[in-house]
């Protein structure tokens, strides 16, 4: 990627703390990836992972043991805090705001943090508040909103500082289906439109699956994957296999199998019904190894297919093997 | 232009939020004005204290003392206790992601606080006037210079605090051993060698010859302005220091959000 598309570039960052027993955890280490300009990417990880010290690090909020930060261009550390111009985020959700303020209030409140309080900045705000819904309750102090609300309003916060990129970290914590929904579909239309940066950090992989065209999983402070969402999928979907057999899978299959493959799932029918093997294959020649199993159990194969896989699955599948191998 | 929208900002947050918070506003000025009533009543029952003229002992020296105590008390505990809200709410982080950098957010808020509070805080005044029937001259272009310098020690001291609680958390006995702290150096006479090189000491007694002896600002002893001047900055840098190393503190541990 040239340094002309990329919007930020982060290079071999660690971030160290020190445990109450003084013992060393590195948080993030050795992290590096970039993100192009008007592109979506994810963060992805389990918890404590280092999705979020990654991105206070990037926004200053924590400083870095060592690495570069560069964004759009500039090195973050010795362009701070003027940098900020050209970053914004959410991090805490509806703990961003002042409860007691109006959402307008709020809006207007951290935009002219940002310098952005023109009467076309204005309109924009209100273009927003549209865009998510919450036109009626602009005059409506926070407090009084739903959770729902409160997490759309800080995430218009965010959005009206006007920056080329924005931190959106679990930006559906606790948000209903439809209002999550609601959410990515104006996410989706924004990064469209506006051709903004977003980097997204959620657990929620419809979120991810639905927004990002890109993802990088963290697993322990490293970045484990890093690579479209589409390709990811397309890889995972021909490993993924379904192996319909006749009858019932013996508990002796079940062994070797568990034995041979990590996170081989066996189901049974009621009785003699047909059992089905769900696995992962990894290298080339699992497939072989697999088929040499089930033939020497005598299992009867009624059906292979490639099963259909989400990104929830892919996700689980790379942690999964990610923890096996460390 | 970018700190002219900032301070206009805070401004328009602050007044946002004294007018939601107004019953609050009210019932602490209130009971600051119930402490005065009752060290008057004391006062009072002590008829020969109430007679004598000296500044150590007289009435103008309470009033006046009380009055420079309660905006000391407004300046540090507003700072320090702002700090701790903000982090406990989870503004905190996003004031940091102001592009001036938090400091100038901070020095808007600290202006802004002092705006919001000379009102209350000047009615406070007449109250406690009317209620000893002892009328000071309130000459406020000698006054306004004279408080802001001797609030700058105060504004030190709510800087070491608010970056003590960024890191330690819970200070809140720091607090209130600080408010005896400053009662004590507001009573302390600056005859006393090394007085006036203390936080409060010398503005008070500025204040007093301005309020209670008429000596108008370009009257005082340019020397004792100086000194006053001088030990404010100097408390006040060394605040902004403390406050400093603890920031970084605070964003090495990842701490600036928490509570």
């Amino acid at each position: 990627m040239s340094t002309s598309d990329g919007a930020l570039q982060v290079q071999s960052m660690t971030k160290v703390f020190r445990d109450r027993g003084g013992a060393m955890v590195r948080a993030v280490d050795g992290v590096s990836f970039e993100v192009k300009r008007g592109e979506v990417l994810g963060l992805l990880g389990p918890n404590g992972a280092g999705k979020t010290t990654s991105i206070k690090c990037i926004l200053g909020l924590m400083r870095p043991d060592s690495g570069q930060i560069t964004l759009l261009g500039q090195d973050v550390q010795a362009a701070y805090p003027r940098i900020l111009q050209k970053m914004s985020a959410v991090l805490e959700g509806s703990r961003n705001l002042y409860w007691r303020m109006s959402v307008w209030e709020n809006v207007s409140f951290f935009a002219a943090l940002h310098g952005v309080r023109s009467s076309e900045d204005q309109k924009y705000f209100g273009h927003l508040l549209k865009l998510f819904g919450l036109e009626e309750k602009r005059h409506t102090e926070v407090r009084k909103l739903s959770q729902g609300m409160k997490q759309k309003a800080s995430v218009v916060c965010a959005l009206a500082r006007r920056t080329p990129l924005v931190f959106l970290d679990e930006p559906t914590l606790g948000l209903d289906v439809e209002t999550s929904l609601e959410l990515r579909s104006v996410l989706k239309q924004l990064a469209r439109e506006e051709e903004r940066t977003f980097v997204v950090s959620s657990h929620d992989m419809d979120v991810i699956q639905d927004v990002c065209g890109r993802v990088v999983i963290m697993s322990s402070g490293r970045v484990v994957v890093d690579d479209k969402v589409s390709h990811l999928m397309s890889l995972f979907r021909t490993r993924a296999y379904r192996i319909g057999l006749r009858g019932p899978a013996s508990q002796a299959l079940e062994e070797r199998l568990a034995q041979a493959f990590a996170g081989v799932q066996v189901a049974y029918g009621d009785g003699d019904a047909d059992s089905e093997v769900r696995v992962s294959l990894s290298e080339d020649g699992d497939i072989y190894r697999l088929m040499d199993i089930l033939r020497s159990a005598d299992a009867v194969i009624d059906e292979i297919t490639h099963e259909e896989v989400d990104l929830e699955k892919v996700y689980l599948e790379i942690v999964r093997e990610e923890r096996a191998r460390s | 232009m970018m700190i002219g929208s900032v301070l206009a900002a805070v401004f328009r947050r602050d007044w946002t939020m004294m007018k939601r918070y107004i019953v609050n506003s009210v019932s602490s000025l209130v009971s600051v004005y119930m402490i005065f009533i009752l060290i008057f009543a004391g006062l009072q029952s002590v008829s020969g204290y109430v007679k004598t003229g000296a500044l150590d002992g007289s009435l103008e020296g309470t009033i006046i003392g009380f009055f420079v105590w309660t905006f000391t008390i407004y300046a540090f505990s507003n700072l320090a206790w702002n700090l701790i809200s903000e982090a406990q709410t989870g503004t905190l982080e996003q004031l940091y992601l102001a592009p001036c950098g938090f400091k100038w957010v901070g020095a808007c808020t600290i202006i802004s606080d002092f705006v919001f509070s000379f009102v209350p805080i000047m009615l406070l005044l007449i109250a406690m006037m009317a209620t000893t029937g002892r009328w000071l001259r309130v000459d406020l272009v000698s006054l306004i210079p004279l408080l802001v310098i001797t609030l700058l020690g105060a504004y030190g001291v709510g800087f070491a605090l608010g970056g003590l609680a960024l890191v330690f958390k819970r200070i809140q006995a720091l607090f209130q051993i600080m408010q005896f702290v400053f009662v004590g150096l507001l009573v302390i006479p600056t005859r006393v060698p090394g007085v006036k090189y203390l936080p409060l000491a010398l503005g008070n007694d500025l204040i007093y010859r301005t309020m209670v002896q008429g000596v108008r600002l370009w009257r005082l002893p340019i020397g004792d302005i100086l000194t006053a001047v001088a030990v404010g900055a100097a408390y006040l840098a060394a605040g902004i220091l403390v406050f400093a190393w603890c920031e970084r503190v605070a964003k090495n541990r990842g701490l600036l959000g928490h509570y």
